[in-house]
């Protein structure tokens, strides 16, 4: 099992859970969104605060499974700093690269969760598009 | 099922024949047969009762180790399955890490989310024990649960 464990489980992803980076909630933020995916329960809330076009700050919030937790941890860090337009054109492929593990169909929606609650939240805020390929998604993971 | 067919016309067989096309389930049936068999030489007595003992084994082990929250009746009133929380760790991850060491649980919220919300958890971890299973997986499977604490909490 070791080498199976290691491969999700592997040491960045068990401390992005237990110490989430960019935990918690903006008072004030400039835009929040949410979603859950329905099939796990889990659950993200993001909140945003920009310096114009700039993320200055950005949060969340959630519950679920490690892999859910803690890309959406691992995607605050990538995110905050960066323009609203470059992350709406961010690909999944920028955020699965650092969380970097092999993820099945179902793990892979656990781990997307919270780029596309991100990607809402851009969307609400500053009217950047929301590309066609989260449009099923979207779905999916009920977001709001 | 139909009763005959022509280019210009279909004329379907009474119900409920015209419900059941293609060949029936005759595996099945004679599968079902030899179950029934199979339960009922062993008697059905006799697997409540094993599912019984191997409760009475699993449930105290199950409550007694850390950080583990067991949801549902005394073992007097429940069948052989057991729904359970682990702190700190999800129930998809609870049931990955017993996975891969050979125990396959059900995680998730059970076809039941206002009870999840009732009982204030996302979704439960859930082992269930039937004539087949044996003390010794009941034991890899209490291992598992702390072993799952362990890494997520």
């Amino acid at each position: 099992m070791s080498s199976e464990f290691d491969n999700l489980y592997r040491e960045v992803i068990l401390d992005h859970y237990k110490n989430p980076r960019g935990h918690g909630v903006i008072e004030g933020a400039d835009v929040e969104a949410e979603g859950q995916n329905p099939l796990c329960g889990d659950e993200v809330s993001i909140f945003v605060s920009f310096d114009g076009d700039r993320i200055e700050d950005v949060k969340f919030r959630g519950r679920g499974c490690a892999i859910s937790q803690a890309s959406t941890s691992m995607l605050m860090e990538l995110v905050k700093g960066r323009t609203a337009e470059e992350v709406a054109g961010m690909s999944k492929d920028e955020l699965l690269d650092e969380v970097g593990i092999p993820l099945t169909p179902v793990r892979l929606k656990c781990a997307l969760l919270g780029l596309g609650v991100l990607k809402l939240a851009l969307h609400k805020g500053k009217g950047t598009a929301l590309p066609e390929e989260w449009a099923g998604l979207a779905q999916d993971l009920e977001l709001k | 099922m139909i009763r005959k067919v022509t280019v210009g016309r279909t004329t379907w067989n009474e119900l409920p024949h015209k419900f059941e096309a293609g060949t029936a389930p005759i595996a099945e049936a004679v599968g079902l047969g030899a179950a029934i068999d199979y339960l009922s030489e062993i008697g059905l007595d006799a697997i409540e009762r094993y599912e019984r003992d191997l409760l009475d084994y699993a449930l105290p082990k199950l409550e007694a180790a850390e950080g583990v929250r067991v949801f549902g009746p005394s073992a007097d009133r429940r069948a052989g399955i057991v729904s359970f929380e682990v702190e700190g760790a999800h129930p998809h991850d609870v049931a990955q890490v017993l996975d891969w060491e050979g125990v396959a649980v059900r995680a998730g919220h059970h076809c039941n989310q206002p009870l999840m919300a009732k009982l204030g958890v996302p979704a439960t971890s859930r082992a269930s024990f039937y004539l087949y299973t044996v003390p010794e997986e009941i034991d890899r499977f209490v291992a598992g649960v702390e072993k799952a604490r362990k890494v997520f909490s």
